[in-house]
């Protein structure tokens, strides 16, 4: 069963506060922090209340208990299952996590039942020795909070040295590729991990050093037209994007779309992919570049 | 009955999510298939799951609602959180932390000696509290069994109950779990695991990432347990065009799943009309399972043959093949051009086609499909030759029509 209330916040949420309460340590002040962190915004009207009331009788006026241990669940059947068919994914490699406790239980499903069909095909070699030897650094650094070395090839086959704070590993599902963010002398530096020649770890860096990746954005608008069911299709295809969206009339609409300079070609070619169904209307650039691409395609016009 | 920011259907909301997410321009007057009170709840729900990942924005039409998220800045999927909200009574909570605290240290007990120390080890602290029966407690050991978190044994007449013995290293598995409950289909299982970590910082963020995907979590893992089975499904699905449920009986065989729209699909053979369909899991309402299908192996070779001149997700009216031939220019210094056309198409082959010219060639259900990614390349099509004279006709006249939207020839487009 997926939907249960045993993987529910409120259960989350009075495991907690009932181990602070094995604990002998519970006060009132942290059940309510507790409940603020770990279930929902409305929570604080019910959990304390279910408590106080002894509706769920575990705890007495003075925030005692008789629960004995911590409270701990065993791993479900669904969850072993799960971990069991990420065991066949080739990126598990990249984690080794222990196989351990895992060894009779059956996989949720097979590698081959869900088909990734419009995945580009150039993606990681998450197998490879290398490859796996720089991820496992770099997740390193993030974690003891150091600096890095890295050697890498450009686009161009340059060669790259560079020390920087690394911020987070980016990961994409079209793409199935890594790519490395890092801060490096206060300017965001991207690398494929793909690329990567060596990676070092060295010294601690300094809070001040870490500057998390802050992308230039970037405003777009466009109209469109709601025609072959082009509404349903644009919002969801950007919906992995921060955006806007208002109704003119029946059959158009006015989007705003935010985002990153660096990906400019990328959103071009993604509206493009649409067609008539949407129109840039803004920046003028952006506009440029489709005209110029639609000039270039009008001199292989066809003959009549 | 009164508000509570639990429930225990998640259909309902799912539709709701997906409004709200999708699309973030509709008014509450504009839900009008459902009632206002619902839709007050609904909003006030998500609300409460959400926080701070609600937006709200006025305008004309009233006050708008929609779900605002920059997904490459989420480490976490926040819809996952309408699958935490799952209501219970209260012997449910109850019966869980006694039951499990009872267990704890490697006990075994019977039934009736747990129904008796929840009594006296627990409920009698408490002077509200009323003594919970055995056929009660039985109950959820039993349900508890079925998850896996209980093991049972008979001692003499009666049934022993303790807890599965748990040898997964977990602490092994904490980034794995972080990485793939993003990424795996049914991520929301990872999400769960998550919870078990006092640390919710993550060292991965997400590109091309659909959350959407999320809320179909239940369908999704009602198939995968009818295609581990090897078992035929009764599908309850919503016909878009003619706005109502419909039912198919299906041998669910794989799920596709679209990467640059989020979208999952069922490819499924469909025992009526003989030959395999898609389903859109998003319109899919419920699974109901069915017989086991003797025959899986015959049906996995097929879907195998199948997939070599499939673009997309549609077959076409007739399951005919469209050839399909499309020239693009790659001027010198432009090799990412090429490797674009080798990593991006799904079938056919590449060949040279004269001076700085490449030629595509492929044999497709249904080329139409193909027309967005043709489209991406828009100044270099030398020329598109179809069998499927429409998806031709169509790419040309869109040309047009994109000329004109940006002051182009015949501006023809009001």
């Amino acid at each position: 069963m997926l939907f249960s209330e045993i993987y529910g916040s409120y259960y989350t949420a009075v495991a907690q506060i009932l181990s602070r309460a094995v604990e002998g340590s519970l006060t009132g002040k942290e059940l309510t922090v507790i409940v603020q962190e770990t279930a929902f915004g409305e929570s604080l009207l019910t959990i304390p209340s279910a408590l106080k009331e002894e509706r769920w009788p575990f705890l007495d006026l003075n925030l005692n208990t008789p629960v004995q241990h911590e409270p701990a669940m065993p791993l479900s059947a669904l969850q072993k299952q799960w971990m069991k068919a990420l065991l066949q994914d080739p990126r598990i490699r990249l984690f080794s996590p222990s196989e351990e406790g895992l060894e009779d239980v059956e996989p949720l499903y097979d590698r081959d039942t869900f088909v990734f069909f419009d995945r580009y095909t150039d993606g990681d070699p998450f197998e490879d020795e290398e490859y796996i030897s720089h991820f496992r650094t770099i997740l390193q650094g993030m974690k003891e909070k150091r600096k890095i070395r890295v050697r890498f090839k450009g686009r161009h086959n340059e060669r790259h040295s560079y020390i920087c704070v690394p911020c987070r590993l980016e990961y994409s599902s079209k793409d199935d590729k890594f790519r490395l963010i890092t801060s490096c002398k206060g300017n965001m530096l991207t690398v494929n991990l793909a690329r990567l020649r060596s990676v070092q770890v060295l010294e601690p860096y300094v809070e001040d050093e870490f500057r998390p990746a802050d992308y230039h954005t970037e405003s777009l608008v466009m109209e469109l037209f709601d025609e072959r069911n082009g509404l349903e299709r644009v919002m969801l295809h950007f919906s992995d994007m921060e955006k806007e969206t208002e109704r003119l009339d029946a059959r158009h609409y006015r989007i705003t779309l935010h985002y990153k300079r660096d990906d400019e070609t990328e959103i071009l070619i993604r509206i493009l992919s649409f067609g008539p169904i949407l129109k840039v209307l803004s920046p003028a650039y952006m506009v440029d570049q489709i005209r110029q691409r639609l000039d270039r395609q009008f001199l292989y016009r066809p003959k009549e | 009955m009164a508000y509570s920011e639990l429930i225990k259907n998640f259909e309902k909301i799912r539709g709701y999510m997906r409004e709200f997410y999708v699309y973030g321009f509709k008014s509450r007057e504009e839900y009008d298939a459902k009632s206002a009170r619902s839709y007050d709840n609904e909003r006030r729900r998500m609300g409460s799951w959400l926080g701070d990942y609600m937006s709200f924005r006025q305008d004309q039409s009233g006050k708008n609602v929609f779900i605002s998220v920059d997904n490459r800045n989420v480490p976490h999927n926040p819809l996952f959180s309408a699958y935490k909200a799952k209501s219970f009574t209260d012997n449910d909570i109850i019966l869980h932390f006694y039951i499990l605290d009872l267990l704890a240290g490697g006990n075994t007990l019977t039934v009736k000696q747990i129904t008796d120390r929840i009594g006296s080890d627990y409920l009698s602290h408490f002077e509200s509290s009323d003594v919970l029966d055995e056929s009660t407690v039985r109950k959820k050991l039993k349900e508890y069994e079925q998850l896996g978190l209980l093991e049972s044994d008979k001692i003499g007449r009666e049934l022993a109950f303790r807890r599965t013995k748990d040898e997964v290293d977990l602490d092994s598995w904490r980034d794995a779990i972080d990485f793939f409950s993003e990424t795996d289909p049914l991520g929301v299982v990872g999400s769960y695991l998550l919870d078990r970590f006092q640390d919710s910082s993550s060292h991965f963020s997400f590109k091309h990432h659909y959350l959407l995907f999320a809320m179909d979590s239940e369908v999704i893992y009602d198939l995968l347990t009818a295609i581990r089975e090897h078992r035929s499904v009764e599908l309850t699905s919503y016909v878009v065009r003619r706005g109502e449920l419909r039912k198919n009986t299906v041998l669910p065989m794989k799920i596709y799943i679209s990467t640059q729209s989020g979208r999952h699909y069922l490819l499924g053979y469909h025992y009526r009309l003989r030959r395999p369909m898609f389903f859109r899991m998003d319109n899919i309402r419920k699974v109901k399972p069915g017989t086991v299908e003797v025959r899986w192996e015959k049906y996995a070779g097929f879907f195998e043959k199948f997939r070599e001149n499939l673009w997309g997700v549609s077959l076409g009216s007739d399951h005919s093949l469209d050839h399909i031939e499309i020239t693009i220019h790659v001027s010198r210094n432009e090799g990412y051009i090429l490797d674009r056309l080798e990593r991006e198409k799904r079938c056919g082959r590449i060949e040279p086609a004269g001076d700085f010219n490449y030629r595509y060639i492929a044999d497709v259900y249904d080329s139409s499909e193909m027309l967005p990614w043709i489209r991406t390349f828009i100044g270099r099509i030398v020329s598109l030759e179809c069998s499927n004279e429409h998806t031709k006709k169509r790419f040309y006249e869109d040309l047009e029509t994109m000329r004109a939207f940006y002051g182009g020839e015949s501006n023809a487009v009001q």
